[in-house]
């Protein structure tokens, strides 16, 4: 446990140091406080107008300002939004032992590979969660400054559980992500699998197969893609735990016998 | 015996390319091994198999008598190491990152860092980004972590790199002192063969993947090729007089070479040949090989 925690220590000051956990930060912020835009246009079209929030001759369609529709916007904000910038945060933490050619700092130690990597993904999970928790604290306190309709505690925590658990799914999603930066050794084939998986993922989710395809799951059960989340049942849960398996054993098993030859 | 470093029959290969074929190396404890090869000869190959990094293709490697083996197993706790350019991560400071290594180290004396901080003179910097280091310093930073753990055993890939004229006199008694004082075990790669022929006690030359020679600092002393050199104002003269004397007389522009024992071990004798004959020498002198030409002649032997 020392061990585990000493490198926890080393990966939390290491993120705590870099320019990117303050900008993912603020990345994922934009979420709410755009959220929180829209409910104000939504609210009152002809004060937001006269405001230039929007153009003129802008016609809004659909939507109504009220905290379900908020909610909604956080939930699909975070299925799509999230996807990108969890994938990024997962590229930094692996990749970046290799763009910064410290990874053969963590090869001949004391502390085995496997606890190294562990501590990654652990850094990892605390980081997606704290950033969803932000993201919806903050949403509610800009919610409750626009003064939206519509509150009630069931629907807050309904939404929080379903914020929750398209956040748990995409960060189940992650180990791919992990086993491509360090494969790859460094940001780029992380990236291009993140951005390659959402595509397919849209195409599955057209497609109406999504609730096979791991990648599609977060954006139906976000309702990203309408009324196809009631597709989602067991087997795409089962689908995304044995991603999430394959992927973290994949990363374990790369670390632990890859050769480390630059 | 206990070798600090064994290996038998070690080899790796890429597809068809053979980086290191066949090395056995005995590093025994105490000694600094100076390990020569030119670029690509399987140096940081070897290193890096030393230290767990790779998977030899075929044979074995034992480190303080423990091998090293798949998943990074190996008696890490006693051996520091520095392979090829020193890394850090740049937006910690010096001490930050050494606290890293310090706690992955499972060191739990909170002043090492600043220890060796103070060793490699680094303690102007302690609080600098490792980013904002010069190339000088990020090699000293390095080489802090090496020892921030007090190895028994120091493998250095290249550790006077990047280093300024009396960075690399600094280190150079460092490591003889560890070596000397604390019973260090020193196994470092290096292209500057007079830091090698200084420092090291055994001397181990690499080329193209195979160990093709070995031996003791002292020995290399014996091994040298020696010769006479002989300079004088008419050299045509004074070479036809030594090869009417029986000498085999090597000539350039400048300079006559003999390469004979009776030549080298009786130079008064050659001296009084050119006298008698009218061509006294300006200069007379027995040259030793250096370790760059000894290294030199027998990597171009090999080839």
């Amino acid at each position: 446990m020392n061990t585990f925690l000493s490198a926890f220590w080393a990966e939390t000051l290491k993120a705590r140091r870099s320019k990117v956990s303050q900008g993912t930060t603020v990345g994922f912020l934009i979420l709410p406080l755009v959220g929180g835009l829209f409910m104000i246009i939504l609210k009152n079209p002809e004060r937001a107008r006269a405001m230039r929030l929007i153009s003129v001759k802008a016609q809004l369609a659909g939507g109504v300002a009220d905290w379900p529709t908020y909610f909604e916007i956080l939930l699909q904000g975070t299925a799509i939004g999230g996807a990108m910038l969890f994938a990024f945060i997962t590229a930094w933490v692996f990749g970046r032992e290799f763009s910064d050619h410290t990874a053969k700092e963590l090869l001949a130690i004391p502390t085995p590979r496997g606890i190294i990597v562990g501590a990654k993904f652990v850094l990892t999970a605390f980081w997606i969660l704290g950033l969803t928790l932000l993201s919806f604290v903050i949403g509610l306190g800009i919610g409750t400054a626009v003064g939206i309709p519509g509150w009630s505690l069931d629907l807050v925590w309904t939404s929080f559980g379903s914020l929750l658990l398209t956040a748990l799914l995409l960060f189940m999603l992650m180990p791919f992500v992990a086993l491509f930066a360090s494969a790859g050794r460094g940001y780029l084939p992380p990236l291009g699998w993140a951005l390659s998986t959402l595509a397919f993922a849209q195409v599955a989710g057209v497609l109406g197969w999504g609730d096979w395809f791991p990648w599609s799951v977060p954006a139906l059960v976000s309702g990203m893609m309408g009324p196809r989340a009631e597709q989602v049942g067991m087997h795409s849960y089962v689908l995304v735990l044995l991603a999430f398996i394959a992927g973290l054993a994949a990363t374990f098993a790369w670390w632990r016998s890859a050769d480390q030859a630059r | 015996m206990n070798f600090a470093i064994e290996t038998n029959g070690l080899s790796k290969s890429y597809g068809q390319v053979r980086a290191v074929d066949s090395v056995n190396l005995r590093v025994k404890q105490g000694e600094i091994y100076g390990f020569l090869g030119l670029n690509g000869a399987g140096k940081t190959t070897t290193i890096r198999a030393l230290l767990g990094m790779i998977r030899p293709s075929a044979g074995s490697v034992q480190v303080l008598g423990q091998a090293v083996g798949p998943n990074g197993r190996g008696p890490w706790r006693h051996v520091g190491h520095l392979v090829e350019a020193p890394a850090a991560y740049p937006e910690l400071t010096v001490r930050e990152n050494l606290d890293i290594s310090r706690r992955l180290q499972g060191i739990p004396d909170r002043s090492a860092p600043s220890r060796v901080i103070e060793r490699l003179g680094l303690t102007a910097y302690a609080d600098r980004k490792a980013g904002a280091l010069s190339t000088g310093n990020l090699q000293r930073l390095g080489l802090a972590r090496a020892l921030l753990h007090e190895p028994e055993l120091l493998i250095l890939d290249e550790p006077a790199s990047g280093l300024d004229p009396a960075g690399v006199v600094e280190i150079r008694a460092l490591l003889a002192s560890l070596a000397h004082e604390k019973g260090v075990t020193v196994f470092m790669s290096s292209h500057i063969l007079t830091e090698v022929d200084r420092l090291a006690t055994r001397i181990g030359i690499i080329h193209e993947g195979r160990l093709i020679e070995e031996l003791e600092a002292e020995k290399l002393e014996e091994l040298r090729s020696r010769r006479l050199a002989i300079r004088a104002r008419n050299l045509k003269a004074a070479q036809s007089a030594l090869t009417q004397a029986g000498f085999a007389v090597k000539a350039n522009a400048s300079m006559l070479t003999l390469n004979e024992a009776r030549a080298i071990d009786a130079p008064d004798e050659v001296a009084t040949i050119l006298v008698n004959a009218g061509t006294p020498p300006t200069r007379l002198i027995v040259e030793h090989e250096n370790l760059e030409d000894h290294f030199l002649r027998l990597t171009r032997e090999k080839e």
